[in-house]
């Protein structure tokens, strides 16, 4: 075959082979740069450095610390002369040498034994087989075996002396050496830290590595070879117990978010940059011991993103801002993870991770920010449109407009509904008219008539309600004083702020009702006072519950808020009513049940007092008023709102963002573009007046508007976290159902339940410097004497039966020298067991039923108890009152009324309270009299033998059997206290 | 520029781009004597020329590169998926090119009273070793190297979980079922998702036995097998080609059509006019309501199908298909006839639709038999 044979020039083909070769050689050599680029190898890498940093530094502070440390440098010292002296005493080479020797010999006749030992063996064999089958080898096997025994044993003796002799000269090197062993132990224990720190480096610090490891360390990360065991590779946390679902099974969730931020669970990191930032508060997240380990909840549980990215959009970090939108992309070149649904929670969002498993919770400790939005939701009433599964079965937030005619005007109510915000800036009434949909002046005209329809509906509709007569003379100076101390400030704020203050859990409780100003341009006096009395009588489902105000407080408090008007909104006018506008409306809604002739003609024979009534009727159907308020005719009618349950797992394609393209393409961004424009998204669109949006503007400040898209981005499907929830136990449920009744009557408006509350306080303290004639460092320091009480502990502290009762009427007065009152509420009997169960599962208290108090006391211990009770030993009554009689001491010391001991406390509670107040209540006023660090001695030495245990039982026992009845008699008899 | 794009969407808008697509085609791929002399008095042929190639491909590099400007445009185009789709066209052009560039250069010799080119190359020996192994190779490398470089600059083209609540919009096929997928929007899918797909397989099989014609064989010509070679570019071309393009690049979210540059608007909204032949006859044209028996609403249609598949046949072998059928003999030119219809009723029917908002020809509805 020769070359002119050849259809293609081989030279050719040689070089196209070469090149084609070199192209994929290079792509070959790309795939393994880019591979070995990955962003997560330069973290790595940089981490590793940062590390090594981290421990140099830690070893050399260590080093320090010990060079200072005096007690190591004398045992250094110590360690020397031990060794020169060893070394003088012992002659250790010496002993060393002969140790070497015995240890041979020792070894050689151990193997000879074996040996020997083997043979014998053998030998036995071959004689027990000569014995019963081969009879002529009998007698040679006979002697081997023999000769081989005595051998055996013989070697058997000699290694026996051997290993003694061994033994003691090993005993002799040991006692020698031991004062030495024993500081180096010392040693060992002191610089401990410091070994660590440096086997660490060894392992990690190419300067301190051995060459063989700096060999290795180079190698395992090499292509190809780093599948074995690289230093830098992909880290991950599997979680068996949260499931990610793939559509007809599930799989773990492997969380690789560890493989960037490796210092996420170090505290050492938490000055560093991301990614290595250490996770705030280890105590409660990824902390081993926090109730959130890393092992066990990962990341992307709480955080949201894609658990498996490992490049930083791809783990689909989402910014919180625009200026971060800006400089991640800047950065790391940023891109929205368009395809995955779920992408991380913003940080200003983040705590809507919590929610997930919180649900259930009213306060969620730590989680402010989503309170705040969960608080929000409550005052403004979201759930009253939206369904939402954690607000089932609430209150409707807003008042009963059924017998409205007693208590407004049709002229103020048409200016509140038209703009409610000109009468209180801080109303939760929202605003539903002059908004984005319905401000041109075409809807602004037909505005006007609906709010004139709504109004007339809502007057025609109402019915009778006549206030009862009070024609007191009310003296509103005293009315002002009592609005500012008898309670109503856990509630109200009397002044109606036009400036946004920031938001807290405690500024919320007190807008739980409404503002008071302006309340004598909106009602009247009668009704004011009728409503003060007992607010049920006008509205049976309303919160406000009643203060048991006398018919001359009602008549002062009501004089006094009567006097508070609003002139700008007083001077405003609404306009006529307008038949053409009017009739407009009526038609509309009457088209759309009836052919257009028919309705034509149906309009025709409407006057205008139809008209109004028909279209205020569908109007109110259309803008939801019956949803928060009670109004004749709407009955049981279903929400109009959307479903919020599983709002923060919404697919983004099922929000409309319309013709808004200026906001980002997130769930965040478009929630608050609603909240702050709940119409805006019907920008562009071309709608017929009933088709418009017709949510309200609630003005949420952008604080709380952050806050509610936080708590909607929480309220999400629980798929895959079932197993990592607190069990549903029914302990569990009891403080869930409780903190549900604690958030509906505003009970930490006075109170302070689990940790959280007490909003009245700080006016109580103003209340002391303006009535009370404090000043105002005296009110600063005296005003928890005035503060409803903690209700820390009652579960255990307080009788059942008694709670029961008290929460039921609390007429009797514990603490009566407190301005504020403990008012009557509307609690039905399923809301007092609730709250009795509530209270005692908070203490791990099991019984909820009464126990008989111990009243047995002999003379003796009567008399004993009497003479500790007395002024001479702890002086009860400096502080305590008793049945109507109340120590002489100023107000803020006094302390609750024993003569209700007997009925109000837990015998046992009363035991423990004696002997250590303040482990029950820290900060309690209540005095320390047995020193619980020398309980043993720290009774009076003189009463019942000194034995405390005898004294508290008989002073618990005696307290048992005051009563106002007997107080009196004991009181007199026994001591001369000055309040006689 | 802002106007070309305007321009150009509407052209692709498929009422005009449809009807002219099968006008044009007749006159680049003449299938009789008639329309090859109009071919060729237009010169239309010097399509397959150096030249122009030279013109088809600066138009195609052209139309990407001046494409690739707009956003919209870019956004289709440059999305993983759709990168082989591009290769696709341009590899079909090349190859269009290469084929009717030989043909015409033997069609030319054979006019000349030569032999084909291939009767030339006949005379050549080629080795396998070293001729045809080693070139083989060279491509084995060269296209390893392209998948290798190809597989680190673009991403695969991953969707989101799948959720089998949320169905992707718009939802598409593979590219190479896309053909089929555009063919249900103009037929009921037992008619474009199973009786198509089993006669195009049946058909090609068909192939060797109703084509008894010897010429051609072993060389590349077109004026020699006019009529074959427009039939299947026919439906290569149009009905395979164009239909992946279109599907690709043309149909956006709820399967709407848009223009090469037009934002994918996924509110776009279309009205649906669609109607039945029966609602043409009776209510556009007889004015009044249809009538209640299914056999006499759909008369006209069902007069219409059995006259195209019982008529056409016949006088298309008196007419246009004389000499085929003289050539074929009845059993094979019913086969062929048949076949040949059942392809063209989709370009018909995609003309009706696009032209006359035909939705189906026979509708019944009731008993899911829509034709």
């Amino acid at each position: 075959m020769g070359q002119d044979e050849r259809h293609y020039n081989i030279n050719k083909l040689n070089f196209l082979f070469a090149i084609a070769s070199l192209v994929l050689l290079s792509a070959l050599g790309m795939v393994f740069l880019r591979d070995n680029d990955k962003e997560w190898r330069k973290y790595q890498t940089e981490f590793q450095t940062l590390e090594i940093e981290k421990t140099r530094v830690k070893k050399d502070a260590e080093e320090v610390k010990l060079a200072s440390n005096g007690e190591y440098e004398e045992l250094l010292a110590k360690l020397e002369t031990a060794q020169a002296a060893f070394d003088q005493k012992c002659q250790f080479k010496e002993l060393e040498k002969e140790l070497a020797k015995l240890q041979a010999e020792n070894e050689i006749l151990n193997q000879q034994y074996k040996f020997s030992k083997a043979e014998m063996d053998a030998a036995k064999y071959r004689y027990e087989t000569a014995q019963s089958h081969h009879a002529a080898n009998l007698e040679q096997a006979s002697t081997e075996f023999y000769a081989l025994d005595e051998k055996t044993k013989t070697l058997n003796l000699q290694v026996e002396e051997s290993n003694k002799k061994l033994f003691s000269k090993e005993k002799i090197i040991d006692s020698c050496g031991e004062e030495l062993e024993n500081l180096q132990k010392e040693k060992r224990q002191l610089v401990q830290k410091k070994n660590l720190l440096d086997r660490k480096l060894n392992k990690i610090d190419p300067q301190e590595m051995s060459f063989v490891n700096q060999m290795a360390q180079m190698v395992r990360n090499l292509p190809v070879i780093d599948l074995a065991n690289p230093s830098l590779k992909i880290e991950q946390v599997v979680l068996q117990d949260v499931r990610d679902d793939v559509n007809f099974m599930t799989v773990p969730k492997v969380e690789r978010c560890i493989t960037c931020h490796l210092g996420i669970s170090n505290p050492d990191y938490k000055d560093e940059a991301q990614p290595f930032k250490t996770h705030p508060n280890l105590e409660l997240f990824v902390g081993n011991d926090s109730p959130h380990p890393l092992e066990e909840f990962g990341c992307t549980v709480c955080h949201g993103g894609r658990s498996r990215g490992i490049d930083f959009s791809r783990a689909a970090h989402t910014p919180a801002s625009a200026v971060q939108k800006k400089a991640w992309i800047e950065k790391y070149d940023w891109e929205k993870l368009e395809l995955w649904e779920e992408p991380m929670l913003p940080l200003v969002n983040v705590q809507a991770g919590c929610f997930k498993c919180h649900s259930g919770e009213s306060t969620i400790k730590g989680a402010d920010k989503l309170n705040l939005g969960l608080d929000v939701i409550e005052r403004a009433g979201c759930y009253n449109c939206h369904v939402i599964d954690k607000y089932k079965d609430w209150p409707k937030t807003g008042p009963d407009l059924t017998q409205i005619a007693s208590k407004l005007t049709p002229a103020w109510a048409y200016k509140w509904i038209a703009d409610p915000q000109s009468f209180r800036h801080k109303t939760w009434m929202p605003s539903y008219f002059n908004q984005s949909n319905n401000s041109d002046p075409e809807s602004k005209l037909r505005s006007q008539q609906e709010i004139h329809a709504i109004v007339h509906y809502l007057f025609a509709k109402s019915e009778a309600f006549t206030a009862e007569v009070n024609s007191l003379k009310g003296n509103p100076i005293n009315g002002e004083s009592l609005v500012n101390s008898v309670g109503c400030l856990a509630c109200h704020q009397l002044k109606d702020e036009a400036q946004a203050q920031p938001e807290t859990a405690n500024s919320l409780r007190r807008r739980f009702g409404p503002i008071l100003s302006g309340i004598g341009t909106k009602t009247t006096r009668e009704w004011l006072i009728d409503w003060l009395k007992d607010p049920q009588r006008y509205h049976p489902q309303t919160r406000m519950p009643n203060l048991r105000l006398t018919d001359q407080e009602a008549a002062d408090i009501a004089s006094f808020l009567i006097a508070d008007t609003n002139t700008n909104f007083a001077s405003k006018t609404s306009p006529m009513i307008d038949d053409k506008v009017l009739n407009e409306i009526a038609f509309d809604f009457l088209k759309k049940n009836l052919p257009k002739e028919k309705a034509t003609t149906e309009l025709a024979a409407m006057n205008q007092q139809q008209k109004l009534l028909f279209s205020g009727e569908k109007l109110i159907g259309q803008y939801g008023c019956y949803s928060c308020h009670n109004i004749s005719g709407f009955g049981n009618r279903k929400p109009i709102g959307t479903e919020l349950t599983e709002e923060g797992s919404k697919s983004l394609h099922n929000l409309d963002f319309g013709f808004i393209h200026d906001i980002d393409h997130t769930k965040e961004a478009w929630f608050t573009q609603k909240l702050k424009d709940p119409r805006i998204f019907d920008h562009g669109k071309v709608k017929a007046p009933d088709e418009k949006l017709v949510m309200p503007n609630f003005n949420l400040s952008d604080q709380e508007t952050e806050a509610v898209v936080t708590a909607l981005l929480g309220f999400t499907k629980d798929s895959g976290v079932e197993k990592k929830k607190v069990a549903r136990t029914p302990d569990r449920l009891f403080k869930e159902k409780g903190q549900e009744i604690v958030a509906q009557f505003n009970c930490q408006g006075c109170h302070i339940i689990q940790d959280e509350g007490g909003a009245i306080y700080p006016t109580l303290q103003d209340w002391l410097v303006k009535y009370e004639g404090r000043d105002s460092k005296e009110a600063e320091k005296v005003h928890e004497g005035f503060n409803p009480p903690n209700l820390r502990g009652i579960g255990k502290k307080l009788d059942p039966d008694w709670l029961f009762n008290f929460l039921h009427q609390p007429t009797q007065k514990v603490r009566p020298w407190l301005k504020t009152r403990m008012p009557t509420y509307s609690f039905n009997v399923a809301h007092l067991n609730q709250l009795l169960k509530f209270f005692a599962t908070l203490d791990d208290e099991q019984s909820t039923f009464y126990t008989e108090p111990d009243t047995n006391l002999s003379n003796d211990e009567f008399k004993a108890a009497e003479l500790m009770f007395s002024t001479e030993v702890f002086d009860c009554t400096k502080c305590h009152v008793v049945g109507n009689k109340i120590p002489a001491a100023s107000e803020e010391t006094l302390a609750p009324n024993l003569a209700l001991a007997k009925t109000r406390l837990r015998p046992d509670w009363l035991i423990q309270w004696i002997k250590d107040p303040q482990s029950l209540l820290p900060g309690t006023k209540m005095p320390t009299f047995f020193d619980p660090l020398d309980y043993e001695n720290s009774g009076p030495p003189d009463i019942l033998e000194g034995d405390e245990n005898k004294q508290i039982r008989v002073l618990r026992n005696y307290l048992f059997t005051l009563s106002d009845k007997k107080n009196t008699n004991s009181s007199s008899d026994n001591s001369s206290s000055p309040a006689q | 520029m802002e106007h070309l794009k305007e321009i150009i969407n509407t052209l692709t808008n498929p009422k005009i781009l449809f009807p002219s697509i099968l006008f044009l085609y007749f006159f680049i791929f003449p299938p009789n004597d008639y329309l090859l002399k109009i071919n060729k008095r237009l010169k239309l042929y010097n399509i397959w020329t150096k030249k122009g190639a030279v013109v088809l491909f600066s138009l195609l590099i052209g139309f990407f590169a001046f494409g690739l400007t707009d956003p919209n445009f870019q956004k289709i185009v440059a999305k993983p998926d759709n990168v082989p789709i591009v290769g696709l066209i341009f590899l079909v052009v090349f190859f269009l090119w290469l084929s009717m560039y030989q043909a015409r250069e033997n069609d030319q010799r054979i006019a000349q009273g030569k032999l084909p080119n291939e009767a030339e190359d006949a005379k050549e020996k080629i080795l396998v070793w070293p001729d045809l192994v080693y070139i083989e190779f060279i491509a084995l490398i060269l296209c390893a190297a392209l998948l290798l470089t190809w597989a680190m600059v673009l991403k695969a083209p991953l969707e989101e979980p799948a959720n089998p609540s949320v169905s992707p919009n718009p939802s598409k096929a593979p590219w190479y079922f896309l053909g089929l997928q555009e063919m249900l929007v103009y037929f009921d899918p037992w008619l474009a998702g199973v009786l198509f797909p089993t006669v195009i397989m049946i058909g090609m099989m068909a192939i060797p036995f109703i084509d008894n014609n010897r010429k051609g064989c072993g060389y590349y010509t077109f004026e020699d097998r006019k009529m074959a070679v427009s039939i299947f570019m026919f439906l290569w071309l149009v009905l395979w080609i164009f239909l992946i393009s279109t599907g690709t690049f043309l149909r956006g979210p709820n399967w709407n059509f848009f223009g090469p540059f037009e934002y994918w608007d996924i509110h776009k909204l279309e009205a649906l006019t669609n109607i039945n032949l029966s609602e043409y006859v009776y209510m556009i044209w007889l004015n009044r309501s249809l009538p209640s028996n299914i056999l006499l609403r759909e008369g006209v249609g069902f007069l219409l199908i059995a006259l195209y598949f019982g008529l056409a046949p016949l006088v298309l072998s008196k007419t246009l298909f004389k000499n085929i059928y003289h050539r074929l003999g009845v059993l094979r030119y019913s086969v062929f006839t048949i076949l040949l219809l059942l392809a063209v009723s989709l370009p018909i029917k995609m003309f009706l639709r696009w032209a006359f908002n035909i939705k189906y020809i026979v509708a019944i509805p009731e008993f899911f038999f829509n034709i």
